[in-house]
């Protein structure tokens, strides 16, 4: 019947060939899983994310995401504290138990364990012909950590929808609820079961402001910047961090006897850091689309009021494989400039400052990130990833902050971690 | 056409938005002009009041009686352009007005293709009999419109009639065209097709019927019964690669009443069907 139908409608059209029809229904549903690996070595932190996004599209482009991840963090994190030649006790965070750390070796606090649970949900719709209205609201719950956020954007498209201009916002109330109290700054780790200098909950709030632009250069060539600013006040400091206090011509952790329950083999200060910082970041990305390939390339400038700056270069090229896989090569490359007040230990001889930190993520280091993503649409049409990355830093303490035997020792230690994320999405 | 007609164009200025209107709108208005039923001294007027006598047809009138006579035989003679008059006994304004059969059956001997001698660009009906091309017309519009704006740029168009359309092409400036498919019903505007080739028509109009004794009686007629086809689907929508088509497969479809869905899914055609 349909032939029949299609040569009388070539007649009475007087056409020989008609163009096939090329239509397809709009899923409403669309289901985006995955499960990532991100483990450091030398048992340093371990975690499994299970992430899951979930879009609902409306009548009039309106779509509803909801977001849930579930984390699960366990391993050890550098407790801060310099390296000896001898073995070195601490408090657990809690206050209510020991460690010792083996002689030479980095002290690691290996109390870290936690389970992360994150929602998000954004509402996303067009405001006339040309505008697009997003709101968002956030939460997510640590153990010790509680996050409540909001966020809106507004985008415009004009010069036939070549250009796009936005601008947006967050705006971000978290609670510290470290386990113990939150330390007083620059006060020493006391004794098991001495909790006389910590405090209750902090918390700090966030504000982030970004406005975009992009722009299509060509048919192949899609560009897009945008600034941010973004300023934090409050409580910034990690609560599980210290410094040595080191003698100012050896360099070596001033000793401390340990009371009868156990408690610091040395003298170790409580990170101190400002209650406020302002960033600014400039980003930009070009996407360029050859032949099916598809190019994409962006850089990011960041820059703070703890004077640390920043550098990111992200590229990702992806190559199709036949009609339904494709494979993408990515490589980053990140370097950081250390905070104002990023120290290696703290001088005894010398008055003490008033902020210091030793977070060797506040420190001068490089790292880059490189891996390989395989994609493939499975037989009902399902969308299916594996990525597997490598990231490696390392980074220096600037040699005028190592004091005596300092010199001779890795203050800084490599380190290297494996990403693996399988992602499946799939549309109803 | 009875219906808000509008052409988009994705890309290109105001200047070329406005030709292709034009040249679509005259096109429309042309082809109304010359079938519409509503108009004295049209073709579809000289056939419709010859008495039986013969009426010589320019060549259009007859591609569109080809194509009629084309759906009479693959329809086994539920398409019919002759139906019309069954109009006169059938008013869905959603009362339970239903006609009696002696209406129908009076109405009925002046109901049929197969009565009709046509050959030759040569039409010869029974006095009485009437014929109304409003069951093709709006289709082949979209069609002749979307030739005309094809011809006129390579600016990606829309060409929509009342939800009747067709696209000259994929867009520039987005992946598709977005077309919502509306019913009645919770279910509404719901559905969204992406569309970069071809057409969508629909039938149906789930505002036309009769309800009598708990039954409800849609608009579709069936010529060879001279009753509203039992269980016809409120609405279908089909996708082809003309208008013309998508528009005809609805109709089939919606002739086979309880078998519609099952027909419909035979054609291999993407389609949407609201009870």
């Amino acid at each position: 019947m349909s032939a029949t139908l299609a040569a009388a409608t070539c007649a009475l059209l007087g056409t020989t060939a008609m163009t096939p029809v090329d239509a397809q229904e709009e899923p409403k549903w669309d289901f985006n899983t995955s499960l990532l690996y991100y483990g450091e070595d030398e048992n340093r932190v371990q975690d499994l994310s299970l992430k899951s996004i979930i879009r609902r599209l409306f009548a009039d482009d309106r779509t509803l995401t909801l977001g849930l991840t579930v984390d699960s963090l366990t391993g050890a994190t550098p407790s801060g504290a310099i390296r000896q030649d001898v073995p070195q006790s601490f408090t657990r965070p809690s206050g209510s138990g020991s460690y010792i750390v083996p002689a030479g070796e980095l002290p690691l606090d290996d109390t870290f364990k936690d389970t992360r649970l994150a929602i998000t949900a954004g509402w996303q719709q067009p405001t006339g012909e040309k505008g697009l209205l997003s709101a968002g609201f956030s939460a997510s719950k640590e153990y010790d950590y509680l996050h409540t956020g909001v966020n809106a954007s507004y985008a415009h498209d004009f010069n036939n929808r070549n250009t796009t201009v936005s601008a947006g916002f967050a705006f971000a109330k978290d609670s510290i609820e470290s386990v113990g109290g939150a330390p007083i700054p620059l006060t020493s780790m006391l004794d098991v079961g001495d909790i006389s200098n910590r405090v209750g909950d902090q918390d700090k709030d966030v504000l982030d402001v970004v406005f975009g632009v992009s722009q299509v250069i060509s048919k192949n060539l899609l560009v897009q910047g945008n600034y941010s600013f973004s300023q934090a006040d409050g409580y910034l400091n990690n609560p599980y961090k210290v410094l040595s206090l080191v003698d100012g011509v050896t360099g070596d952790t001033l000793p401390r006897i340990p009371g009868n329950e156990g408690g610091p083999s040395g003298v170790f200060l409580f990170e101190s850091r400002p209650d406020e910082r302002t960033q600014h970041s400039l980003y930009t990305q070009a996407k360029y689309y050859m032949n099916g390939k598809v190019l994409d390339a962006s850089y990011r400038y960041m820059t703070d009021d703890w004077e640390i700056d920043s550098h990111t270069l992200d590229v990702r090229y992806r190559w199709p494989i036949g009609g339904s896989s494709y494979i993408e090569p990515h490589v980053r490359y990140y370097t950081q400039t250390e905070a104002e007040f990023y120290r290696l230990s703290l001088d005894d001889s010398a008055p003490l400052p008033q902020f210091a930190s030793s977070d060797y993520r506040l420190g001068n280091f490089d790292a880059i990130t490189a891996g390989l993503k395989y994609g493939w649409k499975t037989r009902n049409e399902n969308d299916m990833s594996i990525r597997v990355e490598w990231y490696t830093q390392s980074g220096t303490v600037p040699a005028g902050q190592l004091i005596g035997n300092q010199a001779s020792r890795d203050n800084y230690p490599d380190l290297n971690a494996l990403i693996v994320q399988f992602s499946y999405r799939f549309l109803r | 056409m009875g219906s808000p007609c509008e052409v988009l164009t994705d890309g290109g200025d105001k200047q070329l938005a406005g030709r292709v209107s034009l040249l679509v709108a005259e096109e429309a208005w042309r082809i109304e002009d010359k079938f519409s039923r509503y108009l004295d001294g049209n073709i579809i007027h000289r056939i419709n009041t010859s008495q039986g006598d013969p009426v010589e047809v320019d060549a259009e009138t007859g591609h569109l009686l080809d194509f009629a006579a084309t759906l009479f035989d693959i329809s086994a003679g539920g398409f019919d352009i002759t139906s019309g008059v069954l109009r006169a006994a059938w008013v869905f304004d959603g009362t339970d007005n239903i006609p009696a059969q002696a209406d129908i059956d009076n109405i009925l001997g002046r109901v049929g293709w197969q009565h009709v001698t046509w050959a030759d660009l040569r039409l010869t009906m029974q006095p009485g009999m009437e014929v109304d091309l409003g069951g093709i017309g709006k289709e082949y519009a979209v069609d002749r419109c979307m030739a005309m704006a094809r011809s006129a740029t390579n600016v990606p168009a829309m060409i929509n009639f009342g939800g009747d359309l067709a696209v000259t092409g994929p867009p520039v400036t987005r992946e598709a065209w977005k077309v919502g498919i509306e019913g009645p019903g919770v279910d509404a505007a719901g559905k969204r097709v992406a569309l970069r080739q071809g057409a969508l028509a629909t039938s149906g109009d789930a505002r036309r019927f009769l309800l009598h004794d708990g039954v409800r009686y849609s608009h579709i007629l069936d010529p060879r019964t001279g009753w509203s086809v039992p269980d016809a689907p409120s609405s279908i929508t089909v996708a082809a690669d003309t208008c013309t088509q998508a528009g005809m497969m609805s109709t089939l479809a919606m002739l086979r009443g309880t078998e519609a869905e099952q027909f419909l899914a035979a054609q291999a055609l993407l389609h949407w069907c609201r009870r």
